[in-house]
């Protein structure tokens, strides 16, 4: 008889409370995904190839397990208080029927614990498909298709998921529970437990709404403007302004919501002024939640904007696949192997060296500074005048060029080309329009003009291996001013019907496994790419799961707290209802104050959300110079679809549920 | 003597639960209301009274019978027709008062005529008049938090006359209040009665309160059991509250009510 109760008790609360339970899959789903990181195919390679820095990730997802558990908690908190709360006559009935207060938690945590396991049931499935699909896509994004794709199924992630999300809902219970036994049977069988409202601002509130204001566009200001340039200070800054502002405009708000009803809602019929009263008591009682739930959207919206942006940035442009280490002569035995020359397309030295002669780089610098003032441009002021230690030859590069299917460059005697590694997309447009100026140069005592363009194409297999402005000299000038005139490396690349035979991957490894036959030193482009395809991975895989995990927090607590106060105060419906308002008016009232009260918290977090992408974007985070713009966009597009669908969700499902139970009041 | 019948109740019946645990709460009552009374309705705890007001109310469906307002019949109203019976025809007032703690009085106040188009700006002369009328000018801005009991009930009393309906229904108005804001209330009810010829019918379990009325219906188990009028040029309010205690007495004592 008892199990059957908490049987049936657990399945009706599944179907109340579907925002809760939708919202808890959701939660498995991206728990787990995290959690099973390490089986994912990409994860598995990088730990070949990146062991170190693999291991410190994997070091690093109990920390954001942990947090991640610390505000899934708050979700699962709310959402019990919203079904006990719902419950407390029938709670008040048990007692005064003989329940024991002990059997009443047990009935309870019984509940939580059968409803944790069905969700946790509907939600591994779900989970386990999007890790394979996410496993098999980026693989197949990054080209690491061959490397055989295996289940990632993992019993670890499994165990962590359910453990965590059982200990969370029993915490919740336990918490809510203990509140219980101090309330007495009969309040709690009173049908309303509202406080009274009292209908008053807080002091100065005006004060603290412009203080708000006032903080807020500190915040922007300084994430704008000082942020680039000044580092930790500056973010500390933001961070405690836009904390601050958030709290205090919301603190301000019901005030200025108060003012608008005397101007506005006193010349509107209907429910105007009821619908703007509530609204007014629900920011006045709610602010703090409100400001919460707008820094969580807020975050939501930069974690999902950086895991885009450092997705995008990993655009990697495919120049050689390997470079060589060793000999001429080395390198012409390895070659001149049969099996190797079948693998090979092309294959050629690349004179790169120190130079230790004479040069003024000044009239590059001086092009700079005619161009308009940035902090960025400033930067390659300083930098620049030491640039050009390093050249390479025109015909290693043409080589190169080549190779690529791009026209080679032609250089006259008189003539050099400036060629950087730099990744930024606005070095490179600062550094191109410099170049236009028609630049001079003196290296080793004679004049030299520089190309009117930036040359970028990486000359080495290695990504790692920089060159913030190194010099494309006539091969004599190199042969003149070059400290070596040995190669730095020799540059392999491999045939195409090789690579798309057995994939690139399988291809570089089983030249790589050449090459150490013979005991030569190589890099490999997925070498190269490994350092930045695992901290792309990394980065972007946690900053999406935070802000999917933010996104649906933020939600559910702003949804859960309009619906918990709304059952609180149901008996101004019922007022309303015996005053002659239908309950066709009724729910139009509820609906338009469900879409102000999250409009409330989704402006001011877009408007946060936006000055914080910009102060992103224009500090520690930049596209590289190869990102595609289109790409960009398209993948900011589609988050943004993502952002404003799961929001229309959530408000769509929050307006019924309060419909729902303004249809089931019965007046007596 | 019918064109100034307000009310008809007709052979009204309202039965709870099914088969053997039927409980019979209105066993087929009949009276009229006539325009400009001021009927009060008594009887024991269970005798029915709620349950009479709250169909007329249209808060419950009966189970039988006719309830007809200016001979229209109210269990076939449905949706706006419904609500349009609730917000002009009936004023209720309510014995915990139910006005919207998060709204001013005079937003209370206006929250009938709101609901039939008129804002409040348009209805502030009606509202001022009424809140003159229940010496309320003075809280028309305070939240109810900020009221006492007696000016949370005259708020409430002025939001059931505002929009000049034709009954008003009041349950037990005068339960959560003092001696002294009771007889303050009664004597607004009183005369919104005889100097505005409003129809009032009142549920209560106060002698003191009843003796305000013109006429009394007294309730048990469901029927009507006796019915006391007051002669209003010869009878003073002590002497009619003398006869309403004896008959009181008479239903199973004082105690039946108190119970």
């Amino acid at each position: 008889m008892f199990f059957k109760q908490i049987w049936r008790n657990a399945k009706r609360h599944r179907k109340d409370n579907g925002l809760f339970f939708g919202s808890l899959i959701i939660a498995i789903v991206a728990f787990y995904t995290l959690l099973s990181l390490k089986e994912q195919d990409v994860m598995r390679y990088l730990a070949t190839v990146e062991s170190v820095a693999v291991a410190k990730l994997f070091k690093l997802i109990p920390f954001v397990y942990i947090v991640s558990l610390f505000f899934v908690f708050f979700l699962v908190y709310f959402a019990c208080r919203y079904q006990t709360d719902s419950r407390r006559k029938e709670f008040g009935m048990y007692l005064m029927l003989g329940m024991k207060y002990s059997r009443l938690f047990i009935m309870l945590f019984c509940e939580t614990l059968l409803n944790s396991l069905i969700s946790l049931l509907t939600g591994i499935p779900f989970a386990l498909f999007l890790t394979e699909g996410i496993s098999l896509t980026t693989a197949k994004l990054v080209g690491l298709g061959m490397i055989g794709h295996r289940i990632s199924f993992s019993p670890e992630a499994l165990l962590y998921t359910v453990c965590g999300f059982v200990l969370v809902q029993l915490l919740s219970v336990f918490i809510i529970c203990m509140g219980l036994p101090r309330t007495e049977p009969a309040l709690l069988m009173a049908d309303d437990f509202a406080k009274e409202s009292k209908g008053t601002f807080p002091e100065n509130a005006l004060f603290y709404f412009f203080a708000g204001a006032f903080f807020l566009l500190a915040a922007y200001a300084t994430g704008m403007t000082l942020l680039r340039t000044f580092g930790f200070p500056a973010f500390l800054a933001v961070f405690v302004f836009g904390i601050l502002g958030t709290f205090f405009l919301y603190k301000g708000l019901g005030h200025v919501i108060g003012i608008r009803i005397k101007r506005k809602s006193r010349r509107k019929a209907g429910l105007a002024v009821f619908t703007a009263r509530q609204l007014q008591e629900n920011v006045l009682c709610q602010h703090k939640a409100l400001a919460v739930s707008s820094l969580l959207l807020l975050l939501s919206l930069a974690c999902i904007s950086f895991g885009i942006g450092t997705a995008a940035g990993s655009h990697e442009t495919r120049t050689t696949d390997l470079s060589v280490k060793g000999t001429d002569a080395e390198i012409q035995s390895f070659l001149s192997d049969a099996e190797v020359s079948s693998m090979v397309e092309a294959s050629y030295p690349v004179y790169l060296s120190y130079s230790h002669t004479s040069r003024d780089f000044e009239p590059v610098k001086n092009a700079l500074a005619k161009l308009p003032q940035s902090d960025l441009r400033d930067n390659m002021m300083e930098n620049i005048t030491g640039a050009g230690e390093y050249v390479i030859s025109e015909s290693s590069y043409n080589n190169l060029l080549a190779s690529l299917g791009k026209k080679p460059i032609s250089l006259n005697p008189d003539q050099m080309a400036l060629f950087s590694s730099e990744p930024v997309a606005d070095f490179t447009n600062i550094m191109n329009a410099a170049l236009e100026q028609d630049i001079r140069i003196e290296v080793n005592g004679s004049e030299y003009s520089l190309l009117p363009r930036l040359y970028e194409d990486t000359i080495v297999a290695d990504r790692m291996i920089s060159l913030y402005a190194a010099l494309i000299v006539p091969d004599e000038v190199f042969e003149e001013i070059a400290d070596s005139s040995e190669p730095f490396c020799y540059n392999i690349h491999l045939s195409k019907r090789m690579t798309e035979e057995k994939g690139l991957l399988l291809a570089l490894s089983d030249m790589g496994e050449m090459l150490s036959a013979r005991g030569l030193e190589y890099d490999s482009y997925l070498g190269g790419i490994g350092r930045n395809l695992f901290y792309t991975v990394a980065s972007s895989y946690l900053t999406l799961y935070l802000g999917i995990l933010f996104l649906l927090i933020a939600n559910t607590v702003i949804g859960l707290k309009y619906l918990i106060w709304q059952r609180q105060n149901k008996h101004r419906y019922l007022t309303l209802i015996m005053l002659g308002a239908d309950v066709k008016t009724l729910c139009l009232s509820t609906k338009s104050q469900i879409q102000t009260f999250f409009n409330l918290v989704l402006s001011i977090a877009v408007i946060n959300g936006v000055f914080a992408i910009l102060s992103m974007f224009g500090s520690f985070l930049r596209l590289p110079s190869g990102a595609s713009f289109g790409l960009v966009a398209l993948m900011a597009a589609a988050a943004s679809l993502l952002f404003i669908l799961t929001e229309f969700a959530y408000i769509h499902v929050v307006k019924r549920a309060a419909c729902r139970e303004i249809m089931e009041l019965k007046l007596s | 003597m019918n064109q100034n019948r307000i009310l008809q109740v007709d052979r009204l019946t309202k039965s709870y639960g099914k088969g053997a645990h039927q409980t019979e709460a209105l066993q087929g009552i009949s009276f009229d209301v006539l325009e400009g009374e001021f009927l009060g309705i008594m009887g024991a705890s269970g005798s029915g009274k709620t349950t009479l007001l709250n169909c007329i109310a249209t808060m419950i469906k009966p189970s039988s019978g006719k309830i007809l307002l200016k001979d229209t019949d109210i269990s076939s109203l449905k949706g706006s027709a419904l609500a349009d019976y609730r917000g002009r025809k009936i004023g209720y007032l309510f014995q915990e008062f139910e006005l919207l703690d998060n709204m001013t009085a005079q937003e209370n106040i206006a929250l009938p005529l709101s609901l039939q188009g008129i804002s409040l700006e348009q209805a502030k002369e009606d509202i001022w008049q009424i809140a003159e009328r229940f010496d309320i000018t003075d809280v028309l801005n305070k939240f109810p938090s900020q009221m006492s009991g007696g000016q949370k009930q005259r708020t409430a009393a002025a939001r059931a006359f505002i929009s000049n309906p034709g009954l008003i229904l009041a349950d037990e108005p005068t339960g959560a209040l003092d001696s002294k804001n009771s007889k303050i209330l009664m004597d607004m009810l009183t005369s919104m009665n005889e100097e505005e010829h409003k129809t009032i019918m009142m549920v209560t379990h106060d002698p003191n309160a009843a003796s305000y009325c013109s006429r009394i219906l007294f309730i048990q188990d469901g029927r009507l059991f006796h019915e006391l009028r007051r002669n209003q040029r010869e009878e003073t309010a002590e002497a009619f509250y003398e006869r309403i205690v004896t008959v009181i007495a008479q239903l199973g004592g004082g105690s039946a009510n108190v119970l």
